[in-house]
């Protein structure tokens, strides 16, 4: 019943995107605009039609409505109602649909903030986002349908896959991943909507799609970090990041966002790389395009990869005839996408921001090409290969370490031209951080150069971006005579983009020290021991107290409990690695115990056991600085937060909301609740 | 609209998208075997026991398998050392020898063996019809996936390992795969086994 | 802007870059190779990084838990290779099962094996009867529940 209904509005779903996108430049070519308001209906109707599908859904999963053929794969009686609900991303038809839904509610909210805006920009946007919509309408009523009926009904089912019901992260990482991913179809759908109606000289379509995009720049970010963390807690192997396609897919398009990020400010201040930035925009969409289909179609090995079907195919049609419009419409127009700027001085904030691009491009093409190597090798020469962490390593850090650097020479230069002195005056400051750390770093015991030169580059960027809060206050506080909190509060509400932007970079030096930091002075050890026996790994001691049993609903867990014991001996904590067996898995899934604390983590993993308990084998790892990776991550999802929030630049708001049918500052400040909402979600896992 | 800009624009599209249909003929998680229906590996090893009458060759001659393109080629791997070879030995010796005139090759390679044992051996066993090669190094038995010996590999004309043999191959079987692989049937009332002695 | 400096510069930083690119593939990318075309390499396969694929052999697994010392052999049905590797094999690791494992031939022509991956299998497989964890661990299971 919950099916048919469910499949039902589906298929409404599909006529009313269809007929949307087609009416659309019907209704503009023959000048009928109110036509355009039934265009608009269509997004409002198939977000609804959608948010049924999908609350139906929801309701099939916890009432156990095994009739309904996804439930049937991913329901078990046995799994707690949270992973229950959450298991509707867990496996591929479900994550489909929830796809569709964050694509609908995008859709809506574009249409909702900006249908008042004249010209044809927004109609052509709407128009790229129905069909996208369309696209994804037909996955669900085709192969991808999750509401099959299936017959004779089972009585239970499996439950959803082991790795994703075993921590509570998943219930975060995935829609913060799919906002950030869907959300970059709006910048595109700008993008695209800007060539067509002829806009994309003036800068009114970037002020648009710049806010979409760094909202969705946010919710990927966050979801990076949570992916990382999630992968941290629950794979057991001490580590967040191994290049692994799945990962590298996430990747491609952040880098390829924030260099757009940075880019628009270059087109907007400057009136140069506009076609640069436009193709950033586009390269954006088609990554996160291209990143589905990598990881739904199979055809690269990974840990993560998802169980297959025909709907590759439909990815690589969607990919061919994406990537065929946005060449033609970008080569065909290049004439007049063209930028007129000129670059200032060669020490100015826009010669920092174009080697901002470089690096984060050559990044993009080295992560990509990495990516796809063991294809090409294959389709090329015949031979099967891996491409493993030290070509991505080796190629990646060094252009990660620079654009670390870059990040402290940008906001101390201006914009236009500066002289040298001028310039030297404000580079310099920062080194004395710079060698700080350093030095800080090598007393550590780090050795590796680009360890150093990371260390060297985090604390100069550092110093830099933090001059940038104190300088200004300051400044307030003498002139104005505010007390400190009061004058920083103004100074970031003054140009909050701005002032987002240097959190952002902060957030993102947090992760940078963290990374560097657990991968220098990363030590660990595994041993097996009796109970009563200690492992000692850079000076923190573990010992064995017992192994132990326990039944649960959906899973059988076997734990150790260990002492961490302090220097004098005493017991100062208590942890308890386990293994997870579910009961339909032949695969158990680890769950090691971390102890945070501001200085690192300890981590222990309950590696083997005796099947009666004798000893147990774990393994023991020090990783400093690993939860300063984490809350980088949500001082970035904060900065993003502040940018949102901008109103530096309200006159050319209003300006490109014409007509006036929504005042700038209410959207903003709702689109601003959303990520609020998304940090909420971030902090509370 | 600039069409031409445009369509130079797609057509650097092209080879991107012919990849990733490319990975749709792929399993990335398989793993490569030798299993009949690849080509064989190619080898080029010398003769050091000759064979008998039209098959023979001369010892020191290489003989390659790239050069046998067109025949069915029956590669035997054997060893002085081996129990099972001697059970295959005659049924091979026949075979060889009943397909003389018909465009077979057949070759025996010696595997972890000296040469002076592998010519006592044949000496004992009564002959060997076909040509024996060594492999030193045992490089082509890797090549060859060898498991154990004896082993038997049927090449067809194209130069695919058409069947793999484990043990002591029986002439029935030999028989049979050969001319399930040669080109034509000869005539009937010529069936090659009347030229057997 | 003149058009011409600008367009030879970004070719030359693009063939660079291009040149770095794949100068660090060539010397970074691991060979997936079976027992056999392993084995086939010779002395060439001797020392370098490789990751071995094929299935465990049963009965070839020895782990001792004191040393954590861990030796089995991968074959491909054609061809077989012993592999050490230290630590605690996975929890899943089984007789018969498809692994890979990156690591090196090291003397005596034994695998030195960095990195033991076993193929997770996307489909679910319930464990076999007797095979359950509450089955093999039930004496565990019992002794700490009260």
């Amino acid at each position: 019943m919950i099916g048919l209904l469910a499949h039902n509005a589906l298929l409404v779903s599909v006529a009313t995107v269809a007929l949307g996108a087609i009416l659309t430049p019907i209704a503009i070519r023959t000048g009928r605009r109110e036509w355009l308001q039934l265009v608009y209906g269509a997004v409002y109707t198939n977000f609804l039609l959608v948010s049924i599908a999908t609350g139906l859904m929801i309701v099939a999963l916890v009432t156990h409505d095994f009739s309904v053929s996804y439930v049937a794969a991913v329901g078990s009686r046995a799994t707690p109602l949270l992973f229950t609900v959450i298991s509707l991303w867990g496996a591929l038809e479900g994550s489909i649909l929830f796809w569709a839904w964050v694509l609908a509610l995008y859709a809506a909210a574009v249409v909702w903030f900006h249908h008042g805006r004249a010209g044809n920009l927004v109609p052509y946007a709407t128009m790229v986002l129905l069909a996208t919509a369309a696209f994804f309408a037909v996955l669900l009523v085709g192969p991808a349908d999750p509401f099959r009926p299936v017959f004779p009904v089972p009585l239970d089912g499996p439950g959803p896959n082991t790795l994703l019901q075993n921590h509570v992260l998943m219930a975060v990482h995935p829609p913060l991943l799919y906002l950030g991913y869907v959300g970059m179809t709006v910048p595109f759908a700008f993008a695209f909507g800007a060539i067509v109606s002829g806009e994309a000289q003036s800068n009114d379509w970037s002020y648009l799609s710049r806010r979409w995009m760094l909202a969705s720049w946010g919710f990927l970010s966050a979801a990076i970090i949570a992916g990382m963390w999630w992968s941290y807690e629950v794979l057991g192997w001490g580590g967040y990041w191994a290049w692994d396609p799945v990962e590298n897919a996430s990747f491609l398009p952040w880098l390829t966002a924030t260099a757009y990020l940075h880019s628009v400010m270059v087109q907007e201040r400057r009136n140069m790389i506009r076609l640069w930035t436009l193709n950033l925009c586009i390269s954006t969409f088609v990554l996160t395009i291209l990143g589905t289909f990598l990881t739904r179609s199979g055809i690269l090995s990974s840990v993560h990869a998802f169980t297959t079907g025909t709907i590759g195919y439909y990815f690589l049609a969607l990919i061919a005839i994406v990537l065929v419009l946005a060449l033609v419409l970008v080569a065909g127009n290049s004439e007049h996408l063209r930028s007129r700027g000129n670059l200032g001085g060669a020490a100015s904030r826009e010669t920092v921001f174009l080697l901002n691009n470089l690096f984060l491009t050559a990044v993009t093409l080295t992560v990509l090409v990495g990516t796809l190597y063991p294809l090409i090798a294959e389709a090329v020469r015949g031979v099967k290969v891996s491409v493993g962490e030290p070509f991505f390593n080796r190629m990646t850090i060094p252009a990660m370490v620079a654009l670390v650097f870059l990040m402290g020479v940008g906001p101390s230069l201006p914009w236009g031209s500066t002289s040298w002195p001028e310039a030297r005056k404000r580079l310099l400051p920062p080194l004395v951080a710079a060698v700080l750390l350093a030095a800080a770093g090598v007393l550590a015991g780090a050795r590796s150069v680009y360890a150093i030169l990371a260390f060297a580059c985090v604390g100069y960027a550092a110093m830099a971006n933090v001059r940038e809060f104190w300088t200004g206050t300051r400044a307030r506080h003498r002139a104005h005579g505010e007390v400190w909190p009061t004058a920083l509060a103004r100074l970031v509400g003054g140009n909050r983009r701005r002032y987002g932007g240097y959190v952002a970079h902060i957030g993102i030096l947090f992760v940078a020290l963290g990374v560097t930091a657990s991968s220098t002075f990363r030590s660990e050890r595994e041993a097996t021991l009796r109970p009563g026996e200690t492992l000692t790994v850079a000076g923190h001691t573990v010992r064995l107290k017992n192994v132990w049993g326990r039944e649960e609903p959906q899973r059988s867990v076997i734990g150790a409990t260990m002492d961490v014991l302090g220097n004098d001996g005493a017991v100062i904590a208590s942890v308890e690695p386990r293994m997870n067996y579910y009961h339909v898995s032949d695969q158990p899934v680890p769950t090691p115990d971390v102890r945070s604390s501001i200085k690192g983590d300890l981590y222990i993993n309950l590696q083997a056991f005796d099947a009666n308990g004798a000893h147990a084998t774990v393994k023991v790892i020090v990783e400093p600085l690993v939860p300063w990776i984490w809350f980088g991550g949500f001082v970035m999802v904060l900065g993003a937060g502040i940018g949102m929030f901008h109103g530096g630049r309200r006159s050319a708001e209003a300006r490109a909301i014409a007509g006036g049918a929504l005042p700038a500052a209410p959207d903003v400040a709702r689109m601003g609740v959303g990520v609020g909402v998304g940090v909420g979600v971030g902090v509370d896992a | 609209m600039n069409w031409g800009r445009a369509t130079v624009a797609v057509l650097t599209a092209v080879p991107v998208i012919a990849l990733f249909a490319f990975g749709f003929t792929r399993d990335p998680g398989e793993i490569p075997s030798p299993l009949p229906g690849n080509p064989a590996p190619d080898f080029s090893l010398a003769v050091f026991a000759p064979g008998e009458g039209t098959l023979s060759r001369s010892v020191g001659d290489s003989i390659r398998l790239r050069d046998l393109a067109g025949k069915v080629v029956v590669v035997n791997f054997w060893a002085s050392w081996c129990v099972a070879c001697r059970d295959e030995h005659v049924a091979l010796s026949e075979t060889a020898r009943e397909y003389a005139d018909r465009p077979t090759q057949f070759i025996g390679v010696l595997y972890n063996d000296r040469q002076n044992l592998g010519l006592r051996w044949i000496e004992g066993m009564g002959g060997q019809s076909y040509p024996s090669v060594t492999d030193r190094g045992s490089l082509t038995a890797i090549d060859f996936g060898l498991y154990g010996v004896p082993e038997t590999f049927i090449v067809d004309p194209a130069g695919r390992i058409a069947y793999k043999h484990l043990g002591p191959i029986s002439a029935r079987v030999l028989r049979s795969k050969i001319d399930s692989l040669l080109p034509a049937a000869m005539p009937t009332g010529m069936t090659p086994r009347d030229s057997a002695p | 802007m003149k058009r011409a400096p600008v367009l030879w510069g970004a070719g030359a930083i693009l063939a660079v870059f291009a040149w770095l690119l794949f100068g660090g593939l060539q010397e970074n990318v691991v060979f997936f190779l079976t027992p056999q075309e392993l084995l086939a390499k010779g002395a060439d396969g001797v020392g370098v990084p490789v990751r071995l694929g094929g299935q465990v052999k049963p009965g070839s697994v020895v782990w001792d838990a004191e040393t954590l010392d861990l030796r089995f052999t991968v074959t491909d049905g054609a061809q077989e290779m012993p592999v050490r590797s230290t630590g605690a094999p996975p929890q899943m690791f089984r007789d018969g099962m498809g692994v890979i494992v990156e690591g090196r031939v090291g003397g005596g022509g034994v695998f030195q094996a960095s990195e033991l991956m076993v193929k997770h299998s996307n489909e679910y497989r319930a464990p076999k009867p007797g095979e359950e964890a509450h089955e093999k661990y039930k004496t565990l299971i019992k002794q700490s529940t009260p």
